[in-house]
């Protein structure tokens, strides 16, 4: 066969192909039904609740199961949602029992107390990883009856209603094979986890239709949805959507593009700023910021000198200029962080901790930097301050104790995994340098990274982030308590400190919400102050939906993706 | 030597190379930096949590017992179980696979059949404009930025002409329609494939065509092309039967590894076009070291690319009669 009737048959078929849109259109579902379409960056890895922990694989999981209570939207108070009221707890027993709503799954059977039960046996029994930390301290869990669930704790624990009692339900029917399958298994957690969930069976607003490998998720609304015609935050709940077709794009390019067509009527992920003003001047479109449930931070081998100094770590804090970080690296697009807990956690947020350096300009922050290290001790070949009260380079800088300051890695993930903390490391850099700090920053792999600080705790600082950290500030404990300074542990920076541990510890067993926020604000306010961690940003979360298809989006923490919006959105008009 | 021989012993050092990739693989995955457990940062995530998620993976285990294990398994032909998708990489192999051959293993035959022919053909004309513009064409798009061609395609023809689709290998709404007959469904793939494709071809194509034409050219000068001109044969019989057959055989070595290499996908180019191919797992697998998907992955084109090596090698013996093992 010639190369011309090679090329020319190649031709013919790509007419063809480009004829195919003109059938194509008849064929296609009548644009008539109201069914959202939802961009995502990647496929869900799994639809197995126990398992899915990544986001993509959690947005479309958590749409068909519900749990005993929730959070209401903007305000994040706990409200009962399969749970009939508040728990009634005994102070004297650490016993809680939790009334259901006759509720039913979405085959129509109804969702009892023995599902309750069922769900946190399977966690508690298997230590299923992400839920066994809330569910730990459960010492017995009893179906009182069909609609009466009766725990009992271990001690009192703060979380036991915003976390343990806000894990997913699933059904006893459903999965009481997989459960004893795999508990005659080898490895009957790896079972039970790898088990493929393939019809999902939940109470939630959706109900799972199709889901074809690489191309899409199908899923439609549960017209038996309990909270359908509830009042909560104003707004009645539906869905008031046919269903959802999530479609997967892996470019954030044919994302914004697919947006701009119609192929989508929303993106779940943060659109890049680049991309902003063209949709901003497009009316179809409503481009919603707000704040990232997350904190992205310096921190610090304390362990070692001179980041085992308080001093030093605090004319650290003084010469990060957390403003230029946002006006420069994020282009506005992101607020600075001088707490933990975002801002956007209004409730558990304190916004009354130190706020090191705001509103100085560079020479004030290295004045302030170099009396802070002098008055502890520290000494200079040629101080950044000179006689004349000039900031000069400084050379040769000397810890207390006559040593010199050895040369400090900050170690941050690379420009092409993240622009914006690689660009960090190189500003703090040059901050501290100012001083006679002899940092560098260092790019590294992100799984380099996490093995010499969460495994090896070899290191001197490093720039990493938190996402998802949760309404709940328990986090707060476990990143800077002693007990988690181990590998893995979620204090790498080896942080000691016995105030803080007890204040943790009476914040965990505290279940007076009011009293605990009093002890959080405190904690805030200390390790601001102590500054084993410097919090440096948190980026907005900045996204685009169809307004001129569906309305009615929920702005929260974390974006409009939320379940709150998938209950309210409706049909533009 | 007998054919059948140089078989059996190129077999045997296929086996033995294979074991070799097997073992250097695990320890490469093993001294990279990170694993898939330290890498998890999750705030819901316990010290115990990833204890146990590392026995889940076995990674508790010393080096060797891991190594025995995955040396056993792998004999067994138990592949093991994805870290992050919890099930058998045999299965996301399975699914990925054949949509990286339908896109990536066509561009290859496509362009390396148009490459040949144009290749023979400009050949033929050497010196002449055809000649001359043609291998200026082949030259550039081979040195084409991938990802900036495949991103103005989308732009012009799937956004700016709405002729094609933006993404995907298949319209969701149309296949989600129950009326939707085979012969659609089909167009449908097909009318997705036609812009990656075209990418593919145009990047790929030049390669093909250029060493097509640098062996024809060398082909022209020998002897038997007079001779065969002295015959009195046309010039497309002496062009077809004589001299492309001879100048075919560097193509064939290239297009064989090509078609062996096309398995491993490309990542970019189904990034950009959200093709579902094996390409993007690969590179995820290999960021988010999980070791048996990554492992099987690259096996799996290591298996190709020797045995393409080895057929090619037979090829040979067919295309060219002088040689003889």
């Amino acid at each position: 066969m010639g190369g011309g009737q090679m090329c020319r048959r190649f031709y013919w078929l790509c007419f063809i192909c480009i004829l195919v849109p003109l059938f194509l259109g008849v064929a296609i579902v009548p644009s008539g039904a109201a069914v959202i379409k939802i961009g995502m960056k990647e496929e869900p890895k799994t639809l197995n609740p126990f398992k899915a922990s990544d986001t993509w694989s959690r947005n479309v999981v958590d749409r068909f199961y519900e749990s005993l209570y929730t959070r209401e939207p903007k305000t994040h108070r706990i409200i009962p949602w399969l749970a009939d009221g508040y728990p009634e707890y005994d102070e004297a027993t650490n016993t809680a029992v939790v009334r259901l709503k006759k509720t039913k799954w979405e085959d129509g059977s109804p969702l009892t107390a023995h599902d309750v039960v069922f769900t946190g046996s399977v966690i508690r029994e298997f230590k299923v990883p992400r839920y066994y930390a809330r569910w730990r301290f459960i010492k017995e869990i009893e179906a009182l009856d069909d609609y009466r669930v009766k725990f009992v704790l271990e001690e009192p624990m703060a979380i036991f209603l915003p976390r343990t009692l806000m894990t997913f339900i699933v059904q006893k029917k459903k999965w009481e094979p997989v459960v004893a399958a795999a508990r005659k298994a080898e490895n009957p957690l790896r079972c039970l986890l790898a088990h493929e969930v393939t019809q999902p069976m939940g109470c939630g607003a959706f109900k799972f239709v199709k889901w074809a490998r690489g191309a899409y998720i199908r899923i439609e609304r549960n017209e038996n949805f309990f909270a359908t015609g509830m009042e909560i935050g104003g707004k009645k709940v539906g869905p008031y959507v046919d269903g959802v077709l999530f479609k997967f794009y892996g470019s954030m390019d044919s994302a914004i593009l697919a947006l701009k067509k119609g192929d989508i009527d929303y993106y779940w992920a943060s659109i890049q700023a680049g991309y902003l003003k063209d949709l901003e001047g497009d009316r179809r479109f409503k481009v919603f910021k707000n704040d990232k449930d997350g904190v992205y931070y310096l921190a610090f081998n304390v362990r070692n000198p001179p980041f085992s100094d308080k001093a030093f770590r605090q004319a650290v804090a003084y010469l990060i200029d957390k403003d230029f970080i946002v006006i420069r690296v994020l282009q506005n697009e992101g607020q600075r962080m001088d707490n933990i807990t975002p801002p956007g956690n209004g409730y558990w947020h304190n916004p009354d901790t130190p706020k090191f350096g705001k509103g100085m300009k560079r020479k004030e922050r290295i004045k302030k930097a170099y009396e802070i290290l002098k008055a502890a001790g520290y000494t200079w070949g040629k101080p950044p301050i000179n006689a004349k009260g000039t900031v000069v380079r400084a050379e040769g800088l000397k810890m207390p104790d006559g040593r010199e300051v050895p040369p400090l890695d900050i170690l941050t993930p690379p420009a092409d995994y993240d622009p914006h903390r690689a660009m960090t490391g190189m500003l703090v850099q040059q901050w501290l340098r100012g001083v006679g700090i002899p940092a560098s920053s260092k790019p590294s792999s992100f799984g380099s990274i996490t093995q010499q600080v969460k495994v090896k705790r070899e290191f001197d600082a490093f720039i990493l982030g938190w996402g998802g950290l949760g309404i709940d500030p328990d986090y707060l404990r476990t990143f800077f308590h002693s007990r988690e300074d181990r590998p893995y542990g979620r204090n790498p920076m080896g942080y000691h400190n016995d105030w803080y541990d007890n204040i943790a510890d009476e914040s965990a067993a505290t279940m007076d919400e009011t009293k605990r926020r009093e002890l959080i604000f405190e904690m805030q306010k200390f390790i601001i102050e102590e500054a084993p961690y410097i919090p440096l940003y948190v980026p907005y979360v900045v996204e685009a939906c169809r307004v001129d298809r569906f309305t009615g989006w929920n702005e929260d923490l974390d974006g409009v993706g939320n379940g709150w919006s998938l209950f309210f959105i409706k049909p533009a008009q | 030597m007998h054919l059948g021989k140089f078989i059996l012993i190129r077999t045997t050092q296929i086996v033995v190379s294979f074991f070799i990739i097997l073992t250097l693989l695990f320890v490469l995955f093993r001294v990279a930096p990170g694993d898939p457990a330290s890498m998890v940062i999750d705030p819901q995530m316990t010290a115990e949590d990833v204890e146990v998620t590392r026995a889940l993976f076995g990674l508790d285990k010393p080096l060797y017992q891991q190594y025995l294990i995955y040396v056993k398994n792998f004999v067994k032909g138990e592949f093991g179980s994805s870290f992050y998708y919890g099930k058998p990489v045999i299965e996301i192999i399975g699914e990925k696979l054949p949509n990286t051959i339908l896109l990536f293993t066509t561009s290859i035959i496509l362009s390396a059949l148009a490459g040949i022919s144009w290749g023979k053909v400009i050949a033929w004309r050497r010196g002449s404009l055809l000649d001359s513009s043609v291998t200026v064409l082949g030259l550039v798009s081979h040195t084409l930025f991938l990802p900036w061609i495949a991103l103005l395609m989308v732009w012009v023809f799937a956004y700016w002409m709405n002729l094609f689709p933006l993404s995907g290998m298949i319209t969701p709404e149309l296949w989600l329609n129950p009326e939707t007959g085979i012969t659609m469904k089909v167009l449908d793939v097909l009318h997705h494939m036609v812009l990656p494709l075209s990418v593919l071809f145009t990047i790929h194509f030049g390669g093909f065509m250029l060493i097509m034409r640098s062996s024809m050219m060398e082909t022209l000068k020998e002897d038997y092309i007079v001779t065969a001109r002295a015959k009195g044969l046309t010039e497309r019989q002496i062009r077809e039967r004589h001299a492309a057959k001879n100048a075919a055989l560097p193509v064939v070595t290239s297009v064989g590894l090509s078609l062996a290499f096309s398995i491993n996908g490309g990542a970019i180019t189904e990034t950009i076009f959200s093709w579902p191919g094996i390409g993007r797992e690969l590179v995820f697998s290999v960021s988010n070291s999980d070791y048996p998907l990554a492992q099987i992955a690259f096996l799996l084109i290591a298996a190709l690319v020797l045995v393409a090596n080895l057929v090619v090698d037979i090829l040979y013996a067919y295309l060219d009669p002088r040689i003889k093992y």
